[in-house]
């Protein structure tokens, strides 16, 4: 899949320019952990990358969040099209400790079996992202933000993955964390739009970027949760923010929020998401970004924040 | 939760705080703030120097001689910034019909101007409340 993807572009690439572009450096804001550009949690309008319509630019990111009994894994690459398109692939991977599915299995057979093993839980996320119109930096005689529209779907890869015991039983057949919580389905497609404006000079002279992004999603916590939920399955607008002042030619800090739908319920209870961050970008090759994050309620851990920790490469 | 949700926008509110706290109450022009005509024909003087050697956008300059355009781009940028300058040169897009300009070429551009602001020793601040005037150029430039 990704080869095929891929490979056509790669082709294509000699007849434009392909080095990590001209854009204005910070212009491309991160790869946020689904694999589409912009904060870490949210999507942007902006295209990844430093492209202008003349360019092609390659893109490769990690992210690390560390969340107590859970921890966040993902890796992804993109491509940026003539600072039109985007196309992205991400893989995550949520580990999830032996403490908490031990307690799982405690309170499903009240108190019966009290040890687990640890599991994960994988989902894979191809996502495209379509700039309409608007140009968010340089329009800067209007308030116009620039607009894309963008989809991204992701296939959970352990809904079906039992939980297995330390003596290699697994009382659950074929019943991965998703289900067990309620998920209806293991794949989705996020569609979202995205309205994004950097103010240059303001505020005193600083550069303020402002994003606002509606997301028609069923996903539970991301997809990572699956899809949809027995006896609510419909998809719902979420809404997703970002703030961020750019505080020298290389420096960005921000807060971003994210809401979820709670379809799930019970021990799955969602909340909204929130996070703040601070991005460095020496050069446009590279960006490092900092953030701790809010999560709020995962099941069996009420409150999960940590620190997550992302790399942005561009060639 | 629900205090959760106020937290980016309270941080946002004492970020503008900060940030405005520190700027100048007095209502000074930014071409005067800077040093006026002198600071920005250095800019210029600076950034015409590596624009006309640049391998990609230098071809576009042959012929035109480096005081004029300087002298133009000082005139246009005092008037976009409040200075006491008033531009009677062509208009943008008079002058850059049927070149078409690249956004690519229009970037490296830009990167020159900039660049050029913080060698001369403009604070990054000056350097985007100046290149907020300047953006709009892009569409009276690009691919006419």
């Amino acid at each position: 899949m990704i080869k095929r993807l891929l490979l056509p572009l790669l082709f294509l690439s000699p007849l434009v320019n392909a080095d990590s572009g001209s854009r204005l450096i910070a212009s491309g804001g991160i790869t946020g952990f689904e694999g589409t550009a912009g904060g870490g949690i949210t999507p942007w309008a902006f295209i990844s990358g430093y492209t202008s319509k003349e360019e092609i630019s390659y893109s490769a990111n990690v992210q690390y969040l560390s969340l107590n009994d859970y921890s966040l894994t993902t890796a992804g690459a993109g491509i940026s099209l003539f600072d039109r398109v985007e196309i992205s692939i991400q893989r995550q991977r949520l580990d999830i400790s032996a403490g908490l599915t031990s307690n799982v299995f405690a309170l499903l057979t009240e108190g019966a079996v009290t040890n687990a093993n640890s599991t994960t839980i994988e989902q894979d996320i191809v996502g495209a992202k379509v700039k309409l119109f608007g140009d968010g930096v340089f329009t800067q005689n209007s308030w116009a933000p620039q607009i894309a529209l963008g989809a991204q779907y992701k296939k959970n890869r352990d809904v079906d993955s039992s939980l297995s015991l330390p003596d290699g039983t697994v009382p659950l057949p074929e019943i991965g964390v998703p289900l067990l919580l309620g998920a209806k389905d293991d794949s989705g497609i996020d569609i979202y739009l995205s309205a994004t404006k950097l103010w240059l000079g303001t505020p005193s002279g600083y550069n303020l970027l402002t994003n606002l992004t509606a997301r028609y999603t069923k996903a539970n916590v991301f997809g990572l949760l699956g899809f949809g939920a027995e006896g609510n399955d419909n998809a719902k607008v979420e809404w997703e923010g970002s703030v961020a002042v750019l505080i020298s030619p290389t420096t960005a800090i921000g807060t971003e929020f994210r809401t979820q739908t709670n379809r799930l319920g019970g021990l799955a209870e969602e909340d909204t998401v929130i996070d703040a961050f601070i991005a460095y970008f020496p050069n446009k090759s590279i960006s490092i970004t900092a953030a701790y994050v809010d999560l709020g309620n995962l099941p069996l851990q009420e409150s999960s924040s940590g620190f997550y920790l992302t790399v942005n490469g561009n060639f | 939760m629900k205090l959760l949700k106020c937290i980016p926008i309270a941080a946002l509110a004492l970020l503008n705080i900060l940030l405005s706290g520190c700027a100048s109450t007095e209502k000074q022009s930014l071409y005067d703030e800077i040093g006026g005509h002198k600071t920005l024909n250095t800019v210029y003087g600076v950034a015409i120097t590596r624009i006309y050697t640049d391998p990609v956008i230098g071809h576009y300059f042959k012929g035109v001689p480096k005081k004029h355009l300087r002298d133009q781009l000082v005139l246009q940028t005092c008037e976009l910034i409040g200075g006491p300058c008033e531009y009677d040169g062509k208009s943008m897009l008079e002058s850059h019909k049927g070149l078409n300009i690249k956004e690519r070429e229009f970037y490296i551009l830009v990167e020159y101007v900039q660049g050029a602001m913080r060698d001369v020793g403009l604070t990054y601040r000056q350097e985007n409340r100046i290149l907020k005037k300047l953006a709009p150029i892009k569409y009276e430039t690009v691919y006419l």
